[in-house]
């Protein structure tokens, strides 16, 4: 019995843990995407520096933005130029057809759409001196919508997990002390007190959830390590999201890892203490 | 002195079954009572009652004169510590020796591993299973573990002995036997009631009677017998 109830903590505890860790990774890259959502702002090539002096101030003043970064006519060929290297497409070029641009960051995403309008007149032109304002505008709102919908699935898996690891853990530990109910028996007819009964019985509770977690913890340990942690790499090197569980600055892993271990100990003391009541009424 | 006092109790089940009506009884320190009646007459509910198992539904019952209907949980622990009892199904720790079983009474309430030495073989010797000290329970006869069990009730030494139909799964020869045994307990000055059906052992040993039907008692004899 006392190994069925710590296989028991230690399969669902890990299934839950695993799953943390990927919906984790999962939030983390949507939300590095989210931040990563800009607006480009070019600029007619008649405008003049004082225009493009004042635009750049306006703009910094605006609560929602985060970063500016302006690029000249020059920079922007440069960077054409970096990215189509070796391109065909270079020696077509001549002059400078690119524009100058503004290119800025939002610290809240979600007002792109707020922002972009401020470059638009109520005709619905854009103010002068501006030629045109890039954002994605469908995609940017279809992406808010998934994550708001991923995360709030995630939530629910999370808490449904749970909720399967505790009423697993729960019964096998009620049916141990259920093979013993006769021991409790005889123990309560002779007049052993109601915590002579119950301290042995959740010291074992507490001791098959804390070591049933401790095994869940080195096989997530063992798996973060030979295999989430390669997805990681690939997803730092693919879309540099930089807040992952294992790879990521806050050791978020660690928190997953002592969670776990906590959750297991008191599962496994309120599991026993909740299924003794039963048999401890005689 | 009444060692147990039943006063106007009645007992109800949840499934609206009555199980004792009104019942009043006194047992006198060092008495033997036999409590006799078919099945479902309420001899089992009243050994529950005095070990409080299970709550009165009315009046009042008293243990060595204290009312021990509005006694605390914390404190039935001590109550049954004053009361040994056995049952007819034995109740004894199968993957326990006959020493482990009766050490294991009083173990659990926390009496030294040194007095546990000496006070469980001298029990094991007053049943007269002294030579058997480590069998198990299935090692056993019927006879031998309800012995144990009446070790295991006594060995505290409680003023009180419950049995409920302690030889209902022994032949006639072993319940005898019980009976003797149960009549030396009951001589050294502890109280005995015990529950039964059994109308030879009734018959023969000759001591008050309680009978009970349907819940009340219908007959309350000195030196009696199971059947008027």
């Amino acid at each position: 019995m006392f190994f069925t109830a710590i296989s028991t903590v230690a399969i669902t505890l890990f299934i839950v843990g695993f799953f943390l860790i990927i919906i984790y990774d999962i939030q983390g890259i949507l939300t590095s995407i989210k931040s990563q959502v800009e607006l480009a702002v070019y600029l007619k090539d008649n405008t003049t520096q004082e225009f493009k002096d004042y635009l750049e101030n306006e703009i910094k003043s605006w609560d929602e933005v985060s970063e500016v970064i302006y690029i000249s006519k020059e920079q922007a060929l440069e960077r054409f130029k970096k990215e189509n290297e070796g391109s065909e497409i270079l020696k077509e070029i001549q002059g400078n057809p690119l524009p100058a641009s503004f290119e800025i960051r939002l610290s809240n995403p979600e007002k792109v759409e707020q922002v972009a309008l401020r470059f638009m007149t109520r005709e619905g032109e854009f103010v002068e001196g501006i030629d045109d304002v890039i954002f994605g505008q469908n995609y940017v709102q279809k992406l808010f919508s998934i994550t708001a919908i991923t995360g709030s699935i995630a939530f629910l898996i999370i808490i449904m997990l749970l909720m399967a690891a505790i009423v697993l853990i729960f019964n096998t530990i009620r049916l141990s002390i259920h093979a013993r109910r006769k021991e409790i028996e005889v123990m309560k007819l002779v007049g052993a007190t109601n915590w002579f009964v119950r301290i042995p019985f959740i010291f074992e509770g507490f001791f098959e959830g804390f070591i049933g977690s401790l095994i869940s913890v080195v096989l997530l340990y063992f798996m973060s390590n030979y295999l989430l942690i390669r997805g990681e790499k690939a997803i730092i090197d693919t879309l540099h999201v930089k807040d992952l569980t294992i790879l990521g600055p806050n050791n978020i892993i660690l928190y997953i890892y002592a969670g776990i271990v906590v959750l297991g100990g008191l599962i496994g003391i309120l599991s026993s203490g909740f299924a003794l009541k039963r048999y401890i009424r005689v | 002195m009444n060692m147990i006092e039943l006063r106007n109790v009645t007992k109800i089940y949840e499934d609206k079954t009555v199980a004792l009506k009104n019942i009043n009884l006194s047992i006198k320190k060092g008495e033997f009572v036999f409590i006799v009646g078919p099945s479902g007459s309420g001899k089992s509910t009243i050994i529950k009652i005095l070990i409080k198992e299970i709550p009165v539904s009315g009046g009042a019952v008293f243990i060595s004169g204290r009312n021990i209907c509005n006694l605390k949980t914390s404190r039935v622990p001590q109550l049954r510590r004053n009361i040994g009892s056995v049952f007819q199904d034995f109740k004894l720790l199968p993957n326990k020796t006959a020493f482990e079983n009766i050490a294991f009474a009083l173990e659990v309430i926390g009496k030294p591993s040194y007095v546990i030495k000496i006070q469980v073989p001298q029990v094991l010797k007053l049943v007269g299973l002294e030579h058997k000290m480590h069998s198990y329970p299935h090692q056993l006869s019927a006879g031998e573990q309800q012995r144990v069990s009446i070790a295991r009730a006594f060995v505290n030494r409680p003023p009180i002995l419950l049995a409920d139909e302690p030889t209902g799964n022994l032949d006639p020869a072993t319940s005898e036997g019980i009976m003797k045994l149960l009549s030396r307990i009951n001589l050294i000055g502890t109280t005995v009631a015990m529950a039964t059906h059994d109308k030879n052992i009734v018959n023969s040993m000759r001591r008050r009677v309680v009978e009970l039907e349907d819940g009340e008692i219908i007959r309350d004899q000195k030196r009696g017998v199971y059947g008027v």
